[in-house]
């Protein structure tokens, strides 16, 4: 599976039009027929397919059904579960348990009237309307891509794949819902002491101020647990971003023995056989480490072949999707929403790669979806953000930051953001409730 | 205005004789300029946090006058030399008034 | 409302499927939505934030030491930047700070805030975030009790973006 899904992306270049080369390497189970259908048709309602049954995805299939009740709305998701990534940061220190972060999804799939499947899927035929996937075909009126990301380690390893899984399985990322996360709590459990070094994705990526957050956890546990660790933080951007003085004012603070920030720390060439990498401020060894490799969008929107072109006509690695409707230029029944998606902006890139943004375009885009049903004009909405990130364990302490967004003058959307870097027990209270409200609007 | 109340960090509120104590503070605030036009075309008004004090009981500590520049949601940090006891007053004013006020309560060679 | 079984016929006797059902709704024009502009300019130049200097420095000249003005290398965040400025000789009863004010040169009103100290407060150093038009040179003057001014001076380049001015 994982050499069948690296070869599918493995190569940008080729990325557009890998529907093909999908098609192609699927290798269905006996038992079906490359024409298999997974699920009837229900009368003349609209039928709905999400792809992923993630923060944007589990949100969009909940209010589709509120916009159109007698809508078909189908969620097709490889998990048995739904892992939150946010908060599982806390989770590697015990701040909140597991089952604070898994959560069932056919209790909320049977509240709020839609279908989900567990399967993989392999691929989109978007001239017939078809999605494939390992438990058969599903055919859609309208599609929603909401895969969140891949982790492009292609970037660092081009086709060596043995070096991709042995850097996946040996030094985890755990940025994407799967085994990753329970392999990190116990690396970071059971490590005794020595230099743990962790890079950062370049932007954009999931969750820009998280992989400082796991940073400060980490630290705090091996503070308060007197390990002898090093945390060295290879950053590719000149400075701490975002949050970077709240951040900047912990490291030093709290963890001074502990944090290294290495700014301009750009990956040339990571070794994970001898625990060595290269990078533009330098080349460290380590004894453990949290390798995040550069991220792109999730494999089905390679598969959909709406991944973007720049200016030069190279992949950008994210979909091409309408900055404001987020239907995918080339195809207007199929949406793309979360992490997945490119660019809306040329004041700032992209929207933040959040569950908050996830879960505001996953709304948006049923409303969008309603409208258009419904033959109503649709009328544009624009998202905002939030982020909570803890710093400190005892007292508890987090900062966090927000983003507005706002049309301008020139038909453009701009954002601001405000850090709010004064670390606090009250905004660990407040991203409880955050997460609380989030997990009522689509998961309860 | 918001109902969130300022966000506030103490490195020490019982700090050692002449210790420097450093202050975080900020505050929700849109800290309008004026400079710009709603969506109907209607200018917005000003609406900037004019002042920001600090006192310990009735002594002036530091006093603050932001301006267009200042982001929104104001931040600040700022230091003094504990030498005495007593309650860190912080008063937050705009236009409408005093919007907020913070006291906490500093008690040196503790 | 359309059935979507009849629109899914009609999708089908298309060639190009992807221009397929109620895509009308989505070419319609863009509807009335929230557009803020702003009539902010920048300063031209520096003379006004030269200006403010020299009636803050009243005729004198300014001691271009002790005084510290802290900018990030890079205001990748227009709408926030964190500036830090401290005086970094001790303060004693006879010898203190007593107003501090930070230009931003290019900003609409270049004058960016100002602080004011007593002999209680024993130290002088601050920090706060400004939002910035565009990349430009800043300064800070601090005013001392014996009637010195300090000066600090910095250049700031800042991505493009939304300062919220
Ligand atoms: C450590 C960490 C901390 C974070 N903290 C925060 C936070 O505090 N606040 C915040 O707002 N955000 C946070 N985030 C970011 C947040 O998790 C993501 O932005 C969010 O999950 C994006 O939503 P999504 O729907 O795009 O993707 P996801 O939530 O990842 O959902 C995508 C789903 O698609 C499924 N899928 C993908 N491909 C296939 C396939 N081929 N077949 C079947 N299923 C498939 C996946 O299994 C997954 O369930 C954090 C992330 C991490 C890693």
């Amino acid at each position: 599976m994982l050499r069948r899904r690296t070869l599918l992306t493995s190569a940008p270049a080729i990325a557009i039009g890998m529907g093909l080369i999908g098609r192609n390497a699927l290798a269905a189970p006996a038992a079906l027929t490359s024409e298999t259908v997974l699920l009837p048709r229900k009368g003349n309602a609209a039928r709905i397919v999400i792809c992923g049954g993630g923060w944007g995805g589990l949100t969009a299939a909940r209010y589709l059904r509120e916009e159109l009740p007698d809508a078909d709305v189908i969620v097709l998701e490889r998990n048995p579960i739904f892992w939150s990534c946010p908060m599982s940061n806390k989770w590697l220190i015990d701040v909140v348990d597991t089952g604070f972060l898994a959560h069932d999804m056919i209790a909320p799939a049977q509240k709020y009237g839609y279908t989900t499947v567990q399967c993989e899927i392999t691929a989109i035929e978007r001239d017939r309307k078809i999605v494939r996937t390992s438990q058969g075909n599903v055919d859609y009126d309208f599609l929603i891509l909401a895969g969140g990301i891949r982790n492009a380690y292609d970037a660092w390893f081009g086709e060596d794949l043995e070096a991709a899984e042995y850097t996946r399985t040996h030094f985890p990322s755990a940025y994407i819902p799967s085994a990753e996360s329970l392999a990190l709590k116990n690396k970071v459990r059971n490590f005794t002491g020595g230099t743990i070094v962790m890079t950062l994705p370049p932007p954009p990526h999931r969750c820009p101020p998280s992989p400082y957050e796991r940073a400060c956890v980490m630290a705090w546990h091996y503070k308060t647990n007197n390990i002898p660790a090093k945390i060295i933080i290879l950053d590719p951007k000149p400075q701490v971003a975002p949050i970077g003085a709240g951040y900047r004012a912990a490291f030093e603070e709290l963890y001074p023995d502990i944090i290294t920030h290495v700014p301009n720390a750009k990956v040339k060439e990571v070794d994970p056989y001898n625990k060595r990498i290269m990078t533009e401020a330098g080349d460290f060894d380590f004894d453990e480490a949290v390798l995040m490799p550069p991220h792109q969008a999730s494999d089905m929107v390679f598969h959909a072949g709406l991944i973007g072109t720049d200016a030069e006509g190279k992949p950008t690695g994210w979909a091409d999707m309408d900055p404001l409707f987020f239907h995918a230029r080339q195809d207007d029944s199929v949406y793309v929403i979360g992490d997945s998606m490119g660019a809306v902006s040329p004041h700032f890139g992209h929207y933040p790669k959040s569950a908050h943004v996830a879960n505001y375009i996953g709304k948006i885009v049923a409303g969008y979806i309603g409208q258009r049903v419904r033959g109503e004009e649709v009328a544009m909405r624009l998202p905002d953000n939030l982020c909570y990130m803890m710093v400190n364990g005892d007292p508890q302490e987090a900062i966090s930051v927000e983003f507005t967004y706002e049309m301008g003058a020139d038909n453009q959307v701009h954002q601001t953001q405000i850090d709010i870097d004064v670390r606090t027990p009250d905004l660990m209270k407040e991203d409880f409730v955050w997460i609380d409200g989030m997990f009522n609007d689509f998961l309860r | 205005m918001s109902t969130t109340p300022p966000r506030i960090w103490i490195s020490n509120e019982t700090p050692a004789q002449g210790e420097v104590v450093r202050i975080r503070a900020q505050i929700v605030h849109p800290m309008e300029t004026g400079f710009r036009i709603d969506a109907a075309g209607q200018p917005m008004p000003e609406n900037l946090l004019q002042g920001f004090q600090a006192h310990l009981d009735d002594d002036l500590l530091m006093e603050w006058q932001p301006e267009t520049a200042i982001s929104q949601n104001p931040y600040i940090e700022f230091t003094f030399a504990a030498r005495r006891s007593g309650a860190l007053r912080m008063v937050w004013t705009d236009q409408s008034g005093d919007i907020a006020t913070v006291t906490r309560e500093i008690t040196v060679g503790g | 409302m359309t059935s979507f079984a009849e629109m899914r016929r009609r999708q089908l006797l298309l060639t190009g499927a992807a221009l397929g059902a109620g895509l009308a709704a989505v070419a319609v024009p863009f509807p009335a939505r929230a557009q803020i502009s702003t009539i902010a300019e920048p300063q031209p130049d520096d003379a006004e934030s030269d200006r403010l200097a020299a009636q803050f420095l009243d005729g004198q000249q300014p001691v271009n030491e002790g005084l510290v003005l802290e900018l990030p290398a890079l205001g990748d965040n227009p709408a926030a930047v964190p500036l830090r400025v401290h005086v970094t000789e001790a303060m004693t009863g006879d010898s203190f700070c007593e107003e501090i004010i930070v230009l931003a040169s290019r900003n609409p009103l270049p004058l960016a805030c100002r602080f004011r100290f007593t002999p209680m407060t024993g130290s002088a150093d601050v920090a706060v975030r400004v939002r910035l038009i565009q990349s430009m040179k800043l300064r800070a003057l601090a005013r001392m009790s014996d009637g010195r001014v300090l000066q600090a001076k910095g250049e700031i380049t800042v991505a493009a973006g939304g300062c919220g001015m």
